[in-house]
């Protein structure tokens, strides 16, 4: 078979025929990934002896279509109500629910939908091309490297903190003990879980994710009566479409910025273990790094909302390649369908593009189809969706607490992580009339147990001799890169300060 | 104080209840066993739901309710290496042969090497053993090393970084007797599940790794499999006819399998023997049933690893990883 242009524009109309496959995966994928606890890879679980009934292709294409929507679906409960469907979006609130408070929420969807989908598009024909090369980034990236990758993200506390520098630094610090609690990566010694088994293999995201953002908030804005203030609340109910082009045109005047924070989620993805948390925190802190307006982060700054929703929708792409190009799966949806092409007798790794090029190449380019059939679902949505920030927080705000404690008893099953949900949502509603930011907790909690564990994997593997950290090329330069990024903005202010006197 | 090891007297009481249980039930139905089972039987899996134990527990399942004419109603409590699920089901379920545990013998028997847990482990006996999946070392495709030779003699002139998907688990184990028996050296590193000890070895970041051989078949041309740790590499070519380590270096190392099967509180066996015969001899036919095969290719299991063992063998596997185990304690513990 030739690869070449023909072949590509074949497969594009042969997968843009499967609408009817993609366009019902799309919303169901919204909806999974919209709700705390369920994600496309336990719905895929769920669906697997459908999976197996179809055939191999509409197979692969349905999970993908499941996979890159409920990716973007994560994002919309994070923006209207501060919930992250996933931790995938636990940086998405950070500046899109602020946007939506000030009665933006139509915009700040209009925006994640096309930041999600440009960064999609743009990393899935990255992919395409660079396939073969984009593999070989987990040949280089390892837990050296993987340590400096944590501290990028990790360094976002310090930003976080701007405001109240030791209140956002002991929040940090907090979030860092909680992601400790559990057993330890080598030997398994539990820490810190008190006596409950349910901690032994740490803190569970999803009741930490929910409790902090969504709990406490419910808390909060049933205080207030509603989720904005009289004059936003008229805002909202004028709003028209214009409003969601409004938000698109922004999106597409930073066309950059979607460009290259999509590319860390892509090559983030890449890497074997790494995910769309990790992503979405290192885009976020690179962005505002590089931002000529850091002060406005975390007050719904559109680049702020642009770099977490383009690099978790990077990171779709990247978690496919080691699948298809090495045989290894790069998340946990991939490894889900490694086991829908093992059943149906498809190979995966090397020989995937040899023996099947039509399933090789037609994974990414279904990917790329649901991409692009999505702009024409989901975007006009964003007008209807917005009004649920017009619903009064008296019914919202139980609604959210009950769909955020069953999310949270989803992945495992536990009424453990239900009532540990609920503590985490008394932390972060404390943590917040306290003045601590809820976000540099869930930071400490997100990325710590993956910075020990990298780590420790490290150190297990130079025996113990810390200046392994600085042992590779590759992790020296991203060290230099580190240290220039939290160094430079904070310089170069200080210059402007002096120049402007 | 939680024994370690299973002792004679409580395997000859266990093994003398199975045998008695399977005079008894020759014929003599009780009234008891007239009822038994009268509603569903509880299972609970001490993994994720969706996993390779979930898929085989319905695989089986599918054919044995069956036989015993009931349905097993799986709940899943994963987490702490399977020690959440089994700590769920000593403490919390009758000891009525209504509920029973569907484990991996190898890896979660080795947890109690490492860290007893708050039950007596002679408390609960295994039966129905439904596959073994023996351990193996294996390379990335790109890895210098060519044969388990290569890889002996470079251990002899550095300590090896070998990964592993935890260190209480067989296949770090076998490792660890080849190093004692060739002197070379080998540094574990767990790096969390299978999928992520694939990784380790396809990206050259280990050395090389250790793990259940079926995640290395799924693997296919990623990896290349050095040394099996069984009596005979039933995979063949999967497994690029790798010797296996009593064959090639003389040893003999017990099988060091990932091992599932149900496993029943012992207080049951000694209170209802007819139940625990008819689960004995239902689930032996269920596995003898033709239509097993196709329900365990279709759970994705790989069939010459599908190997019915009673309690006999069972026991004998326990009692070898409990073994293994408290002999490899200190360099699984670090203490």
């Amino acid at each position: 078979m030739i690869i070449d242009a023909n072949f590509f524009l074949e497969l594009f109309f042969h997968q843009l025929g499967l609408w009817w496959v993609v366009i019902p995966s799309i919303f169901l994928g919204l909806i999974v990934g919209g709700i705390p606890g369920f994600s496309a890879a336990n719905t895929i679980i769920v669906l697997l002896p459908f999976t197996f009934l179809m055939e191999v292709e509409v197979g692969l294409v349905f999970m993908i279509a499941l996979y890159c929507s409920s990716r973007l679906g994560a994002g919309i409960p994070a923006i209207l109500v501060n919930i992250p469907g996933t931790a995938g979006a636990a940086a998405t609130p950070l500046d899109g629910y602020p946007m939506a408070k000030q009665g933006f929420g139509q915009r700040a969807l209009s925006i994640s939908f096309v930041s999600s989908i440009l960064g999609g598009l743009l990393t899935t024909v990255i992919a395409l091309i660079t396939m073969p090369w984009l593999a070989r980034v987990g040949f280089y990236m390892h837990s050296v490297e993987m340590v400096v990758v944590m501290l990028f993200g990790i360094s976002l506390i310090a930003s976080v903190a701007t405001k109240d520098t030791i209140k956002g630094l002991i929040a940090g610090f907090v979030g860092l003990m909680i992601g400790s609690i559990g057993a330890d990566h080598v030997y398994a010694t539990p820490r810190g879980t008190m006596g409950f088994l349910e901690l032994y293999d740490g803190v569970p995201l999803i009741p930490a994710l929910v409790g902090l953002f969504a709990i406490s908030e419910a808390f909060m804005v049933i205080e207030s009566g509603s989720f904005l203030s009289k004059d936003r609340v008229q805002q909202v109910q004028n709003a028209s479409w214009a409003e969601t082009f409004y938000g698109v045109r922004l999106t597409l005047r930073r066309w950059f910025h979607v460009g290259w924070t999509s590319l860390i989620g892509l090559v983030i993805g890449v890497i074997p273990g790494a995910g769309a948390a990790i992503a979405s925190f290192v885009a976020y802190q690179q962005s505002r790094t590089f931002s000529k307006t850091p002060e406005a982060y975390g007050k719904g700054h559109i680049e702020g909302l642009i770099a977490p929703e383009a690099a978790n929708n990077g990171v779709t792409a990247g978690t496919l390649i080691p699948l298809m190009v090495l045989g290894i799966p790069g998340g946990a949806t991939a490894a889900i369908m490694m086991v829908v092409m093992q059943y149906q007798g498809v190979p995966t790794g090397p020989g995937l593009f040899t023996e099947r090029p039509d399933l090789g190449y037609g994974v990414f380019m279904a990917m790329f189809v649901t991409y692009l059939l999505m702009s024409f679902t989901i975007l006009p949505m964003s007008r209807y969706m917005s009004r649920v920030t017009l619903v009064s927080t008296v019914y919202m705000s139980p609604i959210i607490i009950a769909f955020t404690l069953v999310g949270s008893f989803v992945p495992r099953e536990y009424m453990f992580d239900m009532y540990l949900a609920f503590g985490f949502g008394v932390l972060g509603y404390i943590a917040r009339k306290t003045g601590y930011h809820v976000a540099a907790i869930l930071i400490g909690v997100i990325l710590g147990p993956l910075l020990e564990q990298y780590m420790l994997r490290a150190l297990k593997m130079s025996g113990g001799d810390a200046t392994v950290l600085f042992s590779s090329t590759l992790g020296n330069f991203l060290w230099a890169i580190l240290v220039a990024t939290l160094i430079l903005p904070s310089w170069l202010n200080k210059k402007k300060a002096k120049s402007e006197q | 104080m939680t024994k370690l090891t299973m002792k004679r007297r409580s395997f000859i009481k266990t093994g003398a209840a199975a045998a008695g249980g399977l005079m008894i039930g020759g014929g003599l139905a009780t009234p008891a066993l007239a009822s038994y089972p009268d509603r569903n039987i509880d299972v609970i899996i001490p993994t994720r739901e969706g996993g390779g134990a979930d898929r085989l527990f319905r695989a089986f399942t599918s054919l044995w309710k069956n036989h015993m004419n009931t349905n097993f109603e799986p709940g899943f409590f994963p987490g702490a290496s399977g020690r959440v699920g089994y700590e769920v089901y000593m403490g919390k379920y009758k000891p009525d042969a209504y509920s029973l545990i569907f484990g991996n013998m190898g890896p979660e028997v080795l947890n109690w090497a490492v860290k007893a847990p708050s039950f007596n482990i002679d408390d609960y006996i295994y039966f129905n053993r439904v596959d073994t999946d023996p351990g193996c070392v294996f390379v990335g495709a790109e890895s210098k090393f060519k044969t388990i030779d290569d890889i002996v003699s470079e251990g002899k002139k550095r300590a090896l970084n070998v990964g592993t998907s935890r260190l209480a688990h067989p296949a770090s184990i076998g490792i660890l007797a080849l190093g004692e028996h060739t002197g070379a050296k080998f540094n574990l590193v767990p790096l969390s599940g299978g999928k992520n000890t694939v990784a380790g070895a396809v990206t050259l970041e280990m050395d090389f790794c250790v793990l259940t051989s079926g995640s290395v078949i799924k693997a296919a041309d990623a990896c290349r499999t050095m040394l099996v740790f069984n009596d005979k590499n039933v995979a063949g070519e999967k497994l690029d006819n790798a010797p296996t380590m009593n064959d090639y270096f003389g040893t003999k190392l017990p099988a060091m399998f990932s091992a599932r099967a149900f496993g029943i509180h012992k207080a049951a066996v000694d209170a209802h023997p007819d139940r625990f015969e008819m689960l004995q001899k239902t689930g032996k036919k269920a596995f003898d049933d033709p239509g097993f095969k196709d329900a365990f290719l279709k759970s994705k299991g790989f069939w010459p690893y599908a190997n019915y063992g009673g309690v006999k063998e069972c026991a004998e596997f326990k009692s070898a990883m409990l073994e293994m185990g408290e002999r490899f304690k200190p360099l699984l513990t670090g203490k």
